[in-house]
């Protein structure tokens, strides 16, 4: 399943200091959460330790997560449903001065 | 009592997600959300927008302290709130309706990113630079180090000196190895002192510093917990008045966190960012008090509003201020017959330590203890409580 990853706000820097990536995903059994997609993530994509970016089974707090131009918060957060064509983005309100 | 932290002991309910697929727009009632603020108010696209934008405007409308042609002094900092700030300014300025803002900003990057390579710094620089720029804003630039050591403060436009040992600028200041705390609280008053001086030279009567509702509510613990207790309204409120030509206004201190990643991501704003200090959470006060405010923020959003609000309450009488510390320039109280809370910690400490000397009455036993503490009639200082407590360790008055 291909979908778009996006990353910002700092959250770049854990990932090889790209901000856009076209990921395609294994086919599996169960469909693919946004929970699934962080640890695919963590194994396949981030570069720096992954404390700066994974807490507990989510994200770290802090890191604002937008599917499709949508606050995660109004989708159920990790447990939605990626869709084909998806673009997920990752803002990091963290790295500032 | 709820207790947040790290002793995973929670008593208030968290984390309690609502399904909102279906819900329409809180504001208008119309259009389908796209953020939840809080964990409790959705906006559309639009509503989110022009709510951040109202709120911007009536904070500063509100105040009336801004007039026409006002030249404000904009400190800039790299991150979400210094570029959602530059925007916010930018699209202000450039409305054609009566809400028009109508001040001059003049803007300014006092650089002190000392944890950084002089290559990071210095791309840094440039990506600042160019993101005023491309909103038609000339950034000017300071360093921290070299207005600290040189005690005056240099301009330049396009360019900055940039040495590898400018993070001991502050170390030199002191005479001794001091703690953490001590030196993030000096830091903090020598950057706004230059903010002040910054202002002057380039005839500002405002300053308008970026921080967030996060920043004020760990700032306000901050000074509690350093005894700048009546240093609150004016290190924390919207306007800090402590100078008498220049005041310092934080126009984003309603704002959160999410508010303004988010304001940027729909402007397709993307702010300069640099790589984070590993601050260990546990080595200042100061870290500490951010570190709490932030976890509270996550967990139970709605409540760093309220530590904001309640600092809002806390004013000074000003019939007890003496004078203005040479440091800080806070107020320093006036003496008075009671015990300061320092004076009644070491009150304490002598009783605890006494032994009770059971040959005679406990009035006897009371009136003894009491000979021994001296109330030390709160002579006129120089410095406030606090400053009092750093200023033997530097090198020179500042
Ligand atoms: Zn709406
Ligand atoms: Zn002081």
């Amino acid at each position: 399943m291909d979908i778009k990853v996006q990353f910002g706000g700092g959250a770049e820097l854990l990932f090889d200091n790209k901000k856009h990536y076209d990921i395609s995903l294994p086919s599996k059994e169960k469909p693919w959460i946004i929970g699934d997609l962080l640890f695919w993530l963590k194994e396949h994509l981030l570069k720096e330790r992954p404390d700066l970016f994974l807490q507990d089974n989510s994200v770290r707090p802090g890191i604002l997560v937008l599917i499709n131009d949508t606050d995660w918060e109004l989708m159920d957060t990790v447990n939605y449903e990626i869709q084909l064509n998806d673009c997920i983005m990752f803002i990091s309100t963290l790295h500032g001065g | 009592m709820c207790s947040v932290g790290d002793d995973g002991d929670r008593h208030m309910p968290s984390n309690v997600f609502v399904q909102y697929y279906d819900t329409k727009c809180q504001k208008c009632k119309l259009e389908t959300p796209i953020v939840l603020l809080r964990r409790k108010d959705s906006y559309c696209k639009d509503c989110f927008l022009s709510g951040t934008n109202h709120k911007f405007k009536s904070l500063l409308g509100k105040s009336k302290l801004l007039r026409p042609k006002d030249r404000v002094l904009v400190s800039y900092e790299v991150g979400h709130p210094s570029t959602a700030l530059l925007h916010l300014i930018r699209s202000g300025l450039d409305l054609n309706t009566p809400k028009k803002l109508r001040f001059e900003p003049v803007f300014v990057f006092l650089e002190d990113q000392y944890h950084l390579t002089k290559d990071e710094r210095s791309q840094m620089i440039t990506r600042a630079i160019a993101e005023a720029e491309k909103l038609k804003f000339k950034m000017h630039l300071v360093s921290f180090a070299e207005s600290i050591m040189k005690d005056d403060v240099t301009i330049y436009l396009n360019h900055l000196n940039l040495n590898d040992n400018d993070g001991d600028a502050i170390n030199n200041k002191f005479a001794t190895k001091i703690n953490n705390t001590n030196k993030k609280e000096v830091s903090n008053i020598l950057r706004r002192n230059i903010l002040l001086s910054i202002a002057k030279k380039l005839s500002c009567k405002f300053i308008f510093t970026p921080e967030l509702s996060v920043d004020i509510a760990a700032n306000l613990l901050t000074n509690i917990s350093l005894g700048r207790g009546s240093q609150v309204p004016v290190d924390t409120g919207f306007c800090d008045d402590r100078d008498k030509d220049v005041k310092i206004l934080r126009p984003l201190r309603s704002f959160d966190k999410k508010e303004v990643a988010l304001y940027n991501v729909l402007h397709v704003l993307e702010p300069v960012t640099v790589r984070q200090t590993q601050d260990n959470q546990y080595a200042s006060i100061q870290a500490l008090a951010k570190q709490f405010i932030n976890e509270l923020n996550e967990n139970y959003p709605a409540t760093v509003a309220t530590v904001v609000k309640t600092g809002d309450k806390l004013a000074l009488d000003e019939n007890k201020v003496a004078g203005n510390c040479k440091l800080c320039k806070g107020n320093i109280l006036k003496p008075t017959e009671d015990l300061t809370s320092d004076e009644s910690t070491s009150f304490s400490k002598l009783v605890s330590n006494e032994l009770p000397d059971h040959s005679i009455s406990s009035q006897e036993r009371y009136e003894k203890v009491e000979g021994q503490f001296e109330h030390k009639a709160q002579v006129d200082n120089e410095y406030c409580f606090s400053c009092s407590k750093i200023s033997r360790f530097l090198l020179s008055d500042t």
